[in-house]
């Protein structure tokens, strides 16, 4: 805490963010306290109610309350994009890891691999991939993460490219540093700034990819509460309920800002190249 | 210096206003009619990129339905049969039918429509049900042990299997359309106002002027026909002038502003078409408690109503109340009431006893197999009914799926509750579309089964009677509402919408074999 307060001062960009973002979280955790209603609750005979004292937001087609339904939504989109990056860094990195620094066969696989995913447009690619898996928010998750963890691998392989042939490398070599004790030590930590600041930067198009699935009915199905099904269950409503896509758009827009602007600040705060 | 800083700016100016031109032309929708001829855009959903009658039962309606082809018979406005290509017949017996050709008919690439041509057609559509190469199944409706031609008469003697007494009726339904076997290994060519120039599939089809057609002059020079999936981009291409004329808005909100608005003519009709979900019998639904539950649970005025903003009309027989098939006689012990519901399964021992908010029957938690696909606001009726389900205890998952994966997964028995927009009097009377609960046809709609309604079903079969065959109809829906045989949402009310400006005599028929026909034409 001692270290935190002089660096949350020293960047309050990043500390207004990070306050943002953690209320953002907040709303997700206790959505069940906030709520008004039930979020799966359908009274169908007050379907498409605009906004009123009685429902903030209005109500969906099935006559759900939307303020509960958008609140309910933050839990399945902030899950599944906050798994989707911890998923794509983990293995992406590990990845790369393994090809920078054992490089021969391994590295020629890991990159042709890596290559071939990167020469489709990712999102034609995960939408084909979740076609097969089925929709599910699940699916989705797995569906981006199939396409996007190539980023990591070629950034972390890059990074540690950088250090292999570096004097201490050789030393730990000679001294009978075992391999994993090396990668842990002195790859990892090497490649993991970097890395972590790109994830944060990732988690606001993460989320916009999940909602896009979900939006061309490849990600979550109904009744989940997700942002992007609402704003497809919304869309046929555009010009006569309004409310039903501009509140859960409003939600997606908010968040994609507030996490796209936290990763931004972190990044101005940790790479020393802005100093 | 000057000069040349003005060339290169004038210069710049005409690349640019050459460029914007040329964005503006592709955004502009092509008038497939020439400059100077009459044309119609027209946009709809597409069920099929063919247009062969043998191919499937979707394929034979976009025959008929693009204003291609043209059967022995059709249906008019009141669901009455009328002459098309036979202007008169003789039966005595009900199985030898004597049909006169009409004189003079031509195919739209010229060739004379003959009663050769019109028995190759018919024997094409039988052999290809007969060696699978199409799936489309005319022998469900009629069968024939001999098709004679007599071109020098111009008589065309058809002699069915079994007494089949609705044959005008029959040969009015899109399978059994007219085409020209001489072409068709190239082309599909029938008798109809347009013919097919240009085809790009799910995307557009070009048609113009059938010049040999018998009944008038097609009043548009050229057609095109935008094929489009989403409801709500019909009704945008409406209003923003792209298009001229569209079927079927199923969007409540988009059909309320088109309604309300004097630029735009709505043409409804009352529906003929039955929106229900069938059971599958061979699963948890075979349980009769479960499915009188379900009967009970669901509120189908309100979703008719309310949730699909009364697209539908609510009821709670298999053929609908616009119909005189005696539904005032019918009484509906299932009525919506959810006490009775939970009453139901209570009282049969459905009960849940792990907490976890869901029945079990049979020591295994009821979650229904729900499929469903996205016509006609089928998937909005599904997730009404699975949360009204859940209101009562009893899971249930849908799944929406495009047209053909239902289907496949209907005939393959996977599913336990299955949504299905369909015509009851696809030729005029309903014993067909009651045969899909004959114990003899019903696997492909959930193996239901009643000896009773059997016995019934045969007899409609064979009655020549009038009144006898409607007593027979009451008490074949009779029992099927008794038996919660299927779970009845509603009747569809179909739609035209037009630009008042652009087109007239835009109205829908009940039965929806035809859209493009030559009472639609430009706006005088």
């Amino acid at each position: 805490m001692k270290r935190a307060m002089p660096f949350l001062k020293k960047n309050p960009a990043f500390t207004v963010f990070a306050i943002l973002a953690l209320g953002v979280i907040a709303a997700a955790v206790f959505a069940p306290v906030l709520a008004t209603h039930n979020p799966y609750e359908a009274v169908l005979a007050d379907a498409v109610q605009p906004p009123s004292s009685e429902h903030w937001f209005g109500t969906d087609r099935m006559g759900r309350d939307l303020f509960s339904r958008v609140l309910y939504g933050a839990r399945t989109s902030l899950t599944a994009s906050l798994s989707l990056v911890c998923i794509i860094v983990t293995a992406g990195t590990a990845l790369g890891i393994a090809a920078g620094y054992f490089g021969g066969i391994l590295d020629a696989v890991i990159m042709r691999i890596s290559d071939m995913m990167i020469s489709f447009p990712g999102m034609v690619l995960a939408i084909a991939v979740a076609g097969i898996l089925g929709a599910s928010v699940t699916n989705a998750v797995i569906a981006i993460s199939i396409v996007s963890w190539t980023k990591y691998a070629r950034l972390s392989r890059s990074l540690v490219l950088k250090i292999r042939s570096r004097d201490y490398i050789a030393a730990a070599r000679v001294t009978g540093s075992k391999t994993s004790h090396i990668l842990l030590r002195y790859m990892l930590p090497n490649a993991l700034p970097t890395i972590l600041i790109t994830g944060a930067t990732d988690i606001g198009s993460m989320m916009l990819e999940i909602a896009g699935l979900s939006f061309l009915g490849f990600g979550a199905k109904s009744p989940t509460a997700e942002w992007g099904l609402m704003l497809n269950e919304g869309r046929a409503f555009l010009t006569a309920a309004p409310w039903l896509m501009v509140f859960p758009g409003l939600a997606i827009f908010i968040t994609v800002v507030v996490f796209n602007l936290l990763g931004d600040s972190l990044r101005d705060a940790l790479d020393p190249r802005s100093e | 210096m000057k000069w040349y800083k003005r060339a290169a700016s004038g210069l710049m100016a005409a690349i640019m206003t050459l460029a914007l031109a040329a964005c503006g032309s592709n955004d502009q929708i092509e008038n497939p009619g020439g400059p100077d001829g009459t044309h119609l855009n027209f946009s709809c959903y597409n069920y099929s990129n063919s247009m062969d009658p043998i191919t499937n039962v979707n394929s034979s309606w976009c025959f008929l339905r693009y204003g291609v082809g043209e059967c022995l018979f059709r249906f008019d406005e009141n669901v009455e049969v009328e002459y098309a290509l036979c202007d008169s017949y003789e039966t005595e017996d009900y199985t030898t039918w004597v049909l006169h050709i009409r004189e003079g008919v031509r195919f739209s690439n010229g060739n004379a429509v003959t009663a050769s041509a019109v028995k190759a057609s018919l024997e094409r559509v039988y052999a290809a049900e007969a060696d699978k190469s199409g799936n489309s199944t005319p022998s469900q409706y009629a069968a024939f042990s001999s098709i004679e031609a007599d071109d020098a008469e111009g008589v065309l003697t058809l002699v069915c299997t079994a007494q089949t007494i609705n044959l005008p009726g029959i040969l009015a339904y899109p399978w059994y359309g007219i085409v020209d076997t001489s072409v068709i290994d190239s082309e599909v060519i029938g008798t109809g106002p347009y013919y097919v120039t240009a085809l790009e599939e799910n995307s557009t089809i070009d048609l113009a002027k059938n010049p040999y057609y018998w009944d008038g002059e097609a009043p548009y020079d050229a057609i095109r026909i935008y094929l489009t999936e989403d409801s709500s981009t019909k009704a945008m291409a409406l209003k923003s002038g792209d298009v001229d004329l569209v079927e079927n808005i199923t969007t409540p909100s988009d059909l309320a502003e088109l309604k309300a608005d004097d630029a735009y003519y709505v043409s409804t009709t009352a529906g003929v078409r039955l929106g229900n979900s069938y059971f599958n019998f061979n699963g948890v639904l075979g349980n009769e408690a479960l499915r009188q539950a379900v009967q009970y649970a669901v509120d189908d005025a309100t979703m008719c109503g309310v949730t699909v903003g009364g697209m539908y009309t609510a009821g709670c027989s298999v053929l609908p109340s616009s119909l005189p098939y005696g539904y005032d006689q019918l009484t509906d012990p299932y009525a919506y009431d959810l006490n009775k519901a939970v009453e139901t399964l209570d009282a049969a021992g459905i009960v849940d006893t792990d907490g976890d908010g869901y029945r079990e029957l049979n020591g295994q938690k009821i979650n229904l197999n729900y499929l469903a696909y996205t016509s006609r606001n089928l998937d909005e009726f599904a997730q009404a009914v699975a949360i009204s389900l859940e209101a009562v205890g009893i899971g249930c998952t849908v799944t929406v799926q495009d047209y053909d994966t239902a289907l496949a997964n209907q005939s393959a028995g996977n599913f336990d509750m299955i949504t299905s927009n369909a015509i009851v009097v696809p030729t005029g009377d309903p014993s067909g579309f009651l045969g899909n609960f004959y114990s003899g046809n019903s696997s492909a709609y959930g193996y239901y089964a009643n000896e009773e309604y059997d016995a019934l079903y045969e007899r409609l079969l064979t009655a020549t009677d009038s009144d006898a065959q409607l007593q027979l109809i009451i008490q074949l829906q009779q029992i099927l509402i008794d038996d919660a045989a299927t779970l009845v949402h509603g009747y569809y009310n179909s739609t035209f919408a037009s630009r008042v400006s652009a087109v007239d005599g835009a109205d829908i028929t009940p039965i929806d074999y035809y859209w493009i026909t030559t009472k639609i034409r430009p706006a005088q």
